[in-house]
Formats: C-alpha cells, structure tokens, sequence
C-alpha cells in the first residue's frame, strides 16, 4: 500500500527540472501568468480580485476572466505595472516582492520560478498570446484514489490538459483543500498529511477555474469478525464500508433506548412512561418495526417533520398581519407530510405555486422569497444541494457553474409577478405571459429557462417555464433532487449527511458512502418519492439501531456509522421535554393550551419565547438547516439551570414536585417514575441511593408542614438535576 | 433585574453581600477557588493583558460640530452656542465642555470625516460596520460575535462578548451587537437585560441549595461523554461549569460590581443616573469602567450606549448636561488603560449612528445628517494625537480623506490580531464572507 507513495515522490523529483526545460516556450497570458497571480492570492476576494479591486489595482476574482487582468496590468496606470525594457523595475514585480511598500506584503521570491516566468513575460513584451494557442481543458490529479494508512502522507500530482493534447505539470500553482479537516491538512505544493482519524477524505484541487479531487480512504484496519445482522441494503452497504476500513460497529441499542431515540427523532417528543412500560414487556418479534409503523402515523411525526420544512421553505411572519398566510401554509406542509404526499409532488406544489393564499397555501414561500434570484438560489440549495450563489458574479470557485448557468437556470423564475390578492397585505402570485428569459450580467446576452447541465429551453409564451422545472427535477435520472432529501433525511436521523454540509454535494465534495447515497436516491425514486418508507427503510436498519456507546475502536468515529452519533434535542423539543418531565401545560400566544413547541406554525415564537431562540430555534431565514444554531453556550447554561421560569415550575403548586410529594406511594416508585419520564429506563440502584440520600437530607428531623416542604424541594432538586443531565440533554 | 451600578445597599438583588460572594467563592463549588480569582486579578494587575474593544455608542445621532469639528468662523446661526478650545496637541480644537479631553487629545484620534453613514437611528453600522440594506440571510454579525466566533473566550468563567446597553424605547439603539448568520452562540452576554440578567441571579434559591442541586447532578450526571464524539457534549459541560461559576464565583459579577473598585477611581468616572433618556440609554459613565472591568476579566469585545442624542429641539441645553459626563467618563477610561498597561491592547470607539445639520433649526435643535459624522479613537497601540480628515467651512460635506465605517473595523480587527484581507466566515449559504468588504486598515492609525 505504501509502494504506490514513493515512487510517485521519486518521479516528482526527477520532473523538477521540467519547468527548465520549458524555458523557451512562449508564453500565454492566461495558461502562463494569471496561475502565478491565483496562487500568490492577488486575485483572491480579500485583496485585488474584489469587486473595486485594491487600491485602484483590479483583478478578477481568482482569475476568471484573463482578458480583463491582461487590460488591467498592461494598459492600466499608465502603463507602470509593467516595464518591458527593464522588466525588475515593472510596478507588478516591484509590489509583488515587496520592494516596494506592498499592503498585501512580499507574494513572489526574487528567487522563484514564478518571478522569473513574469519578468520573461514582461521582457518578451507581454504577450497575450495567440487566439489558435491551446486552452486549458481539464485538470487530473494522481492519484486519483488511494487506500492510505493513519498519519500517512501523500505527494500529489495535478495535471492540466490543454486543447492541443499537451499536458503540463502544474502541482506547484494549483490549490488545495481537504473537506474533513479533522482527518488531513494540505500544503501549497500538494502534499496531503493525514493525522490519525480514520474513514474518508477528499482533497478538492483547483487551477483556473477547473477543479479534480483526490480521495483517500484511511482504514483503522481493526478485525472486523462479526457483524450483527444486516436488515436491508443500507445495512450491506455500511456494513461494507466498515469491513473495508476495520472498524466494528457497536452492539445494538436496548429497548429503551431504542424507544426514546426513535420516538425523538420521528415525532419530536419522549416517549411516555406508558409507551416506554409497553414496548419494554412486549415479546413481539417485530416491536421495533411495529413501534416504527405506529409513531409514523401519529399526528406528532407530521407536525415534527412540518416543523422541520417551514423553516426549510422559510414560513416567517415578519409582520403581524402574515398570520393568516403563515398558520395555511403551515397546516398545507403538515398535511402534506400526514397524507404522505409523494416528495415531487410536494417541492412542486411549492415551486410552481400561483393563484391566492386561501385556495394555494404555498404561495406564502414566494411572499418571502421574494426576487428571482433568490428563488432560484433556494430551489437550488434546498432541493438540488447546489449552491449557485457563487455563480451569479463570478465562475463558482469549487464547481462547473458559471454565470451562464446561473442566469439560465434563473430563467425559469423570470416570469413570476404578483398582484394585489383578495387579504391584505398578501399578494397573488401568477406567471406572466411572456418569453421566459433573463440576462446573464457578463456578456449582457439574453438566456433562456436552461436546467443545471441540460439545454436551453425555448416555451412559448403561454407556458410556465416553473412547471417545466418541477417535471425536471422529478425525472428518474435527475441527479440531484432525489440524492439531496435522501441526505438531508439521513442526517436527521444520524446527525450527520452522507455528504456534509447537506446542501452542498458537488464533486469536490464527494459522499462518505458513495453506493449508500446511490442506493438510497434510487430506492427513494423506484418508491414513488414515498417519505415515511424512506423513513422506514432508515429507521429499521441495524445500523440505526446501533448503540451510541463506543467499542474498544470507534469512540472517534464521525463519518461510518458504526454507531449511532448523539445529538443535542433541538431547542422545540428540548422546550416540550422539559415541559413534560415538569408537568407543564404549554400555552403560546394565539394556539389551543397544550400545543407543543414543535407544532408551532412559524418564527414569531422566537421573539416571546426566549427559551427557543437562546437554544437556537431557526428564524426561517434561509433555506439552510445551519441556521438551526446547534452549539452550546453561556447563556443556554444559565438559562437551563437557573430560568426564573424553570424554577417556578419546578416548585409550583400541583407542579411534578408537588404531585410527587402528595403521591403516599414509596419513593422508589416515584424516583422510577421520573426516570421513565425523562430518560426512558429505570434507575439503577447507585441513583436510587443518591435520590434517598438528598430525600433523607431534607426531610430528617422534620414534621408535618416542615416535612412536606423539605420532601418537596428534595424532589425540585432531583428534577432540576435530570433536567440538567447529558442523557436528558441528548438523544442518544 | 441585576443593577449594580447604583445600588444603595451594597448587597446583590438576591440579598448576598459582597462578603459572603467572596467566602461563597471561596467554597469553590467545581468553580473557582478564592486563590484563582485572587490570582487572575494579580496577573491582570502586572499589566498584561489581551486584544480588546471598548466601544461606546451615542445614541441618536450626536452633533459632530458642536464636540470634535467645530466651525467658529461659520454664521451664528450654524456655528451654535459652544467655543473652542485649545488641546495638548498644537492645532486640534474641541469643545469648550470637554475640557478634560482636551488634556489629552495626544492620546486620541479624531475622525471628522465618516462619510457613509446609512441613514437610520440604528446601532447596527457603529457595531457591524455594515449598511444593514443587503444583508445575507441570518444577518451580518457584530464584530463582537465574529471576535467570539474566530477567538473564542480568555477564560471559563467570562463570556467573550458582553453587551451593557439596557432595554430602551427605541429597540435600534439598544442593540448591543448581533450575531447574525453566526448563531445564538456568539451572541453578547447582557448582564443588563432580558434572560442574562434574570438567569445570572439566583432568585428563591439559596447558595447551599445550589450545591445540593450541583452534587446531584453530578451523582446522576453519567452519561459517557465519549458517546459524542464532535465536542458538543464537552461544551455543554464547560458552559454548565461557567455558569455555575458565574452564579456562584465572583468573577463576572465583580466585574459588573462597582463597588469593588477604589472609590477615587469610581469618582473620576463621574456619577451617572440609571435610568434611560426618554427612548435613549442611560447617562451612566459607570458602564465606561464596568467594560473596563470585564476586559479586565477576559471580556474581549464590551459594547455600551451612553445617553441619547437625538436633540431636535434644545441641542446646546442637552449637550451642556451631557458633555461633562461624556468628559469624566471617557477620559477616566483612556487614563485607566494607560495606568494599567492595556492602552496598547484595548481600543476605544466613540461614535454614533451620523452627525447632524450644519443649520441650526427653529427649536434650537439640529436634525438628520448622515452626510458626516465623526468618531473618537483612543488606545488600542494606534497613533494618536491626530485629526483624520476634514469637512467643509459648515461642517456639512467631507472634504478631506471620506473615511468609511469599513475601514475603522478594518483597524480594529488588525489590532484584534485579525487579518481581514485573510479571515472569512461562511454564512447560511455556504459562501465565505470576509470580516469588511472593501477596506483595509487606516494607514493614519496603524
């Protein structure tokens, strides 16, 4: 495995004089110059490539545009950046090596192969080069793919092809940069150092706008003798993951935590003390799938799951007056998600909604989606895990989207228009009659509806180009619609996507588990787009069954599965659990008493509910789950030890404390009671003594009134500190 | 409501004293011990101490030509009320009532020439340094939150990013920095406000109840934190260790308390009054020293609004009364840092949302000008005693070096330790954002 490794650093060495030997070559501007200004970050967004460039001196933006740069230095500034009959004085080499007083301090060594490509440059008299010279077609990187051991490190080489069929070495002025930094660090000549993470990585290189990836998978290499049964095809495909780099996967979960895991993550809230006594006394060989089958079809998974899209598709009421609008196209979402209504059809619904509010709900996401670009980049990033923001001013760095698919595929929103609606201050949405097009701001040509890698489309006027997006999307073979919500619904459940982020799968970000994600997009498609059976084919695999506690090899695992990952409660959930364990009946502005904060209709909670926005409840803001704010911090500590609300609940009349305390059964009973409420299990004996022994505390000694209040507060104690634990905390 | 800064009794709201904190703290309950507190405030004493910003908003717009750029030769009627004098540094005029700076005009900058004000009585460009037109989804964060996100914080039982501004009518000018697309983590602590006040006291529950409470959960506590394997769980339990340090060890609550300070120094300050001007914040040069305390502590990035200054009608009457504070405030905080060794680490913003009209209007007030404003700077290891730009003979348009809100966040990150031509954050788009758009740090100051 290590063979491969050296001789490629010895080839490298014996290449190094390739450069030499090129000398003669003539020199083109954009294959030759502008790579020395991208690796020297000139042309980076912090100094000249900003729009407005640096002071006065512009490039563009990492070097797209060559004809640009070559106006800027060789006719700009009255001719100074360059000096032919004395190319050292030019103001571009002179800045550059910091001779001169440079803001972006000393880029190029006198010394280097790149200076000295730019004075031949400048001394030869600039040339641009000829319109019959080679481009660049392609760049490759070898290898490609590797199978390396921990702390390895790997020498890369990157080639661009070029139109003519030579190729050159260009390992030197490419970029690098690896997508898990926790498993590997790169250098600037395209050295990959691994540290001692095992699983997958990928290096995304870069040169002049193409890009290739080097993957390297890094086994732990640990005997993987036996594998619980595998239940399906995400189990053989994990299962094979963990084979291939020797890591054996934890045991699987016992019944309790199994219960309070999936009834978390399918239905936002704990298993009742009920359920949890149920499921445990049942010898049914089916339990789990049966368990799975029955919290699918309660009303919690829809609002759970509704909670999760109004975010999503950006349900806000930023204004009181959007409340109608906000609770009908909530309830739309969420009766989608009970009636199971076929995932196309539903992202259609939504983006090729028209009419009025009362008749066509999901008209309220164009309300705050409100210009076409927008619209266009969140259909992207949401359905397509495309992020084509990038592209709109400039070629995407890390992609193949350039402005030209940026516009076109803007097009297809290039007719939405509203007018007054029948509500007030809500607007009618309808496609306008007309040719669908818009204009691509770079070369200020007119480009029509063109979906991401396919053709212009030429409708006719009469025709909404949205629903030809939407019959697009759900084809059988689009490669992204099906691949992204398979993901994004992976991650739901294992808190982390097969690719991550989840709404960012390009080439240069490639899956953990490639077949898996295959897998699962073509099972999706073949199903008719059904979400609660891709729910179930998740939910009842072994993998996701798998307990969260680490064996002797896989307590650093982050990327295989081979156990569950804990995930903190989200800020709704944690609300409704500690409510729940406290016995309290919610009540939100507006909603039926009782109504969970998991089922609230949009954002505005947030603003009168600080409990939800200090533990990062979404503001619907974006169409990105990372605007759920998932890191701990000060201020949720003291909020969850210390809330004035918390303790009021805690000591209330008729609160839990109080119930318990009136309650003549004996402690033990009460003490489980509380552990099957919060943490679906019974207490173990060392807890049980612990809770005794702060009873006794407070309670010795005293009589009548002094006995009760002593009793009372013992038991505040005990759910203050459940309330407080990790296991309480966490899903898990 | 926590309110340490004119409490008569010397007690805290939950009828602790000051001496029972320090016996409390010295129980050390999984916090701090007595010796490390004694400790961190003998290390802060010997002069070292970190990159800071103490930055101070004026709400409401306050008169550019009547404080920092006064226009003597202009007519009577745009000129105002208010002489120049002289300062320590030959040629730098300022306002007769700002004597005391005047004294030390060597150890400060004036801007009088900001030139891009957005138009709005908001906060939000002074503690950005962003035009809130245009803002990615989640919103532009705070210098504050970026400085929390990229540094993190200097110790366990102090927050990073601490906020002063209470409540106030006008919501815009209270704000005390954002986190924008960076997330309620990075958001300020406000000991003066909402849940951080309420939830940094202890109400109805004693301090050996807390202890009780504290021992349980760590008896029941037992989950294994190696089951997660990405630091959530750990950061969970560092937070819950900062708490209870803060409700229970003294640091950040004597940070806020006042009286801990030798009372010489708290006069100098000058006396304020807690309580908010009409819609504005509270006159209280006393948050001037409670930022200096928590940058003392480990605080990174303290923000505060003093008074307000929206003066429509009476501009002269108002500003008499709050000059002299603004004075006693400023400068007691700009010789606290010199006494102390953190002038070379801590810079001090003065500034407020734009200037206002060169005419004076019927009411004796000036109205709405975001065509200039100017902005005081002190400390931070910048060169001082200088005046950076110049504005026309009413004080109404820049003439000289138009400086951008942009460029003095620029040099503030650049004395934070931050480079913003290298330093980005990605927003909720996956795209990476850098720290300031388009400006670099002023070459006048660093």
């Amino acid at each position: 495995m290590n063979l491969p490794r050296f001789t490629l650093i010895a080839a490298l060495f014996a290449a190094a004089p390739s450069f030499a030997a090129e000398a003669l070559r003539p020199l083109n501007f954009a294959n030759d110059i502008v790579p020395i200004l991208t690796k020297g970050s000139c042309n980076s967004g912090g100094c000249h490539g900003k729009s407005g460039g640096q002071n006065g001196f512009k490039l563009s933006l990492l070097g797209f545009e060559p004809q640009e740069d070559y106006e800027h230095i060789v006719k700009e500034a009255r001719g100074r950046r360059v000096f032919p009959a004395s190319a050292e004085q030019s103001l571009l080499l002179t800045k550059g090596t910091a001779q001169l007083p440079h803001g972006g301090g000393k880029k190029l060594d006198p010394n280097s192969e790149d200076y000295a490509d730019l004075a031949r440059w400048i001394r030869e008299g600039m040339p641009y080069g000829k319109d019959t010279d080679p481009k660049m077609a392609s760049i490759s990187v070898e290898p490609a793919k590797l199978t390396m051991p921990l702390k390895a490190a790997q020498q890369l080489k990157v080639t661009a092809h070029y139109t003519d069929g030579t190729t050159r070495d260009v390992t030197k002025r490419a970029l690098y940069e690896a997508n898990e930094k926790a498993m590997a660090e790169t250098n600037d000549t395209g050295r990959v150092q691994l540290f001692d993470l095992p699983g997958d990585v990928a290096v995304m290189v870069r040169y002049q706008g193409k890009v290739s990836t080097f993957r390297a998978t890094v086994p732990l290499g640990a005997p993987v003798d036996k594998l619980p049964a595998s239940r399906g095809f995400v189990d053989d495909l994990v299962f094979a993951k963990l084979k291939t780099i020797g890591m054996p996967p934890s045991d699987i979960a016992d019944d309790g935590t199994f219960i309070r895991r999936v009834t978390l993550d399918i239905t936002g809230r704990l298993p009742t003390a009920a359920e949890m006594k149920d499921f445990m006394a049942s010898k049914e060989v089916g339990k789990r799938s049966a368990l799975i089958d029955r919290l699918l079809d309660s009303p919690d998974y829809a609002e759970y799951f509704a909670n999760k899209w109004s975010a999503l598709l950006r349900n806000q009421r930023t204004q009181p007056m959007y409340a109608r609008g906000s609770y009908l196209f909530y309830s739309w979402i969420r009766d989608s998600i009970a009636d199971n209504k076929p995932y196309d059809q539903f992202v259609r619904e939504v983006v090729a909604a028209s009419g009025d509010l009362d008749q066509n709900p999901p008209v309220a996401w164009y309300r705050q989606v409100k210009e076409m670009k927008q619209q266009m980049e969140d259909v992207a990033q949401l359905f397509l895990g495309t992020r084509m923001q990038c592209a709109q001013c400039h070629h995407h760095p890390f992609e193949k989207w350039s402005q030209q698919d940026y516009y076109g595929f803007a097009a297809f929103f290039s007719n939405v228009s509203r007018k007054p609606s029948t509500f007030a201050s809500e607007e009618m949405i309808f496609n306008k009659r007309g040719v669908a097009q818009t204009t691509n701001i770079r070369t200020k040509e007119a480009v029509t509806p063109t979906s991401l890698g396919g053709q212009a489309l030429k409708l006719r006027p009469e025709q909404d180009p949205r629903q030809y997006l939407a019959e697009w999307m759900s084809k059988k073979d689009n490669p992204f619609f099906a691949h992204t919500l398979v993901n994004r619904y992976w991650k739901h459940f294992f808190n982390r996507g097969l690719v991550e982020p989840e709404d960012d799968m390009r080439e240069t970000n490639p899956p953990v588990n490639p077949e898996l994600l295959s897998a699962l997009a073509a099972d999706f498609v073949k199903g008719g787009y059904d979400l609660k059976k891709l729910i179930r084919t998740i939910t009842n695999s072994t993998t996701y069954q798998l307990s969260a506690v680490p064996n002797t090899y896989n307590a650093k695992d982050r990327q295989n599965f081979s156990r569950y990952y804990p995930k903190r409660l989200n800020a709704e959930v944690l609300y409704d659990s500690v409510n729940t364990l406290l016995d309290v009946q919610t009540s939100f502005a507006g909603q039926a008493a009782g109504t969970r904060a998991v089922a609230l209709p949009d954002n505005s909670y947030n603003q009168t509910t600080y409990f939800l926005s200090v533990f990062g409840r979404p503001d619907s803001s974006s169409a990105c789950e990372c605007e759920r704010t998932q890191e701990a911090s000060l201020a949720q500590s003291l909020h969850l030890l210390n809330a004035a609300e918390i303790q009021t609940q805690l000591s209330r009349g008729n609160g839990r404390a109080d119930t318990l305390t009136k309650d003549a059964r004996p402690d033990d009973d009460k003490i489980a009671d509380l552990y099957h409420i919060a943490l679906s299990r019974d207490p173990n004996a060392a807890e049980v003594k612990f809770a005794h022994t702060h009873l006794d505390k407070k309670t010795t000694g005293k009589t009548g009134d002094e006995a009760f209040k002593g009793k009372k507060e013992a038991y505040e104690d005990i759910l203050w500190a459940l309330l407080n634990t990790k296991e309480f905390l966490f899903n898990h | 409501m926590l309110n340490l800064y004119s409490h008569p009794s010397g007690g805290f709201c939950d009828g602790v004293s000051r001496r029972n904190f320090l016996k409390i703290g010295g129980l050390a309950m999984g916090g701090l011990s007595l010796n490390d507190v004694l400790r961190a405030e003998s290390v802060q004493k010997s002069g070292k101490s970190h990159k800071a910003v103490i930055m101070i908003f004026l709400p409401g717009g306050p008169s550019h030509q009547d404080m920092f750029d006064m226009k003597p030769d202009a007519p009577s009627e745009i000129r105002g009320e208010f002489k120049p004098i002289s300062t320590n540094v030959p040629g730098i005029q300022i306002c007769e009532h700002l004597p005391r700076l005047a004294k030390m005009m060597d150890k400060c900058t004036l801007i009088r020439s900001l030139a891009d004000c957005d138009s709005r009585h908001d906060a939000f460009q002074c503690l950005t340094g962003r035009n809130s037109k245009q803002q990615p989804p989640g919103g532009w964060p705070s210098l504050g939150s970026i400085v929390s996100r990229l540094q993190g914080g200097t110790n366990p039982a102090m927050p990073p990013f601490v906020g002063l501004a209470p409540k106030m009518g006008h919501m815009e000018w209270a704000r005390t920095g954002e986190p924008g697309f960076l997330g309620v983590a990075h958001a300020p602590f406000q000991p003066n406000r909402g849940g951080g006040t309420e939830d940094m006291s202890l109400r109805g529950i004693t301090l050996d109840r807390l202890r009780d409470r504290k021992s349980l959960l760590s008896s029941f506590d037992n989950l294994r934190r190696d089951l997660d394997a990405t630091g959530l769980m750990g950061g969970v339990d560092v937070f819950n260790e900062q708490a209870l340090n803060v409700l229970t060890s003294p640091k950040l609550l004597h940070a806020l308390d006042l009286s801990r300070e030798d009372p010489r120094v708290v006069e100098r300050y000058g006396k304020g009054e807690n309580r908010n001007r009409d819609d504005g914040g509270p006159r209280l040069p006393e948050h001037f020293l409670a930022a200096r305390r928590l940058v003392e502590a480990g605080a990174r990035v303290v923000t505060l609004a003093f008074s307000r200054w929206d003066y429509h009608a009476n501009n002269f009457g108002q500003l008499r009364e709050d000059l002299p504070l603004l004075d006693s405030g400023l400068t007691a905080l700009i010789a606290d840092l010199h006494e102390r060794g953190m002038d070379k680490d801590v810079s001090v913003v003065v500034w407020g949302e734009f200037g206002r009209t060169p005419m004076i209007n019927a009411k004796g007030g000036r109205d709405h000008w975001p065509r200039v404003a100017s902005a005081l700077l002190a400390c931070g290891g910048m060169r001082h005693g200088q005046v950076i730009g110049a504005t026309d003979k009413q004080a109404g348009e820049p003439t000289e070096r138009p400086v951008a809100f942009g460029e003095v966040f620029a040099t503030l990150y650049k004395q934070m330790g931050i480079d913003v031509t290298k330093a980005t954050l990605t927003d909720l788009t996956g795209r990476p954002q850098y720290l300031v758009d388009g400006h670099l740090p002023m070459a006048e100051l660093v």
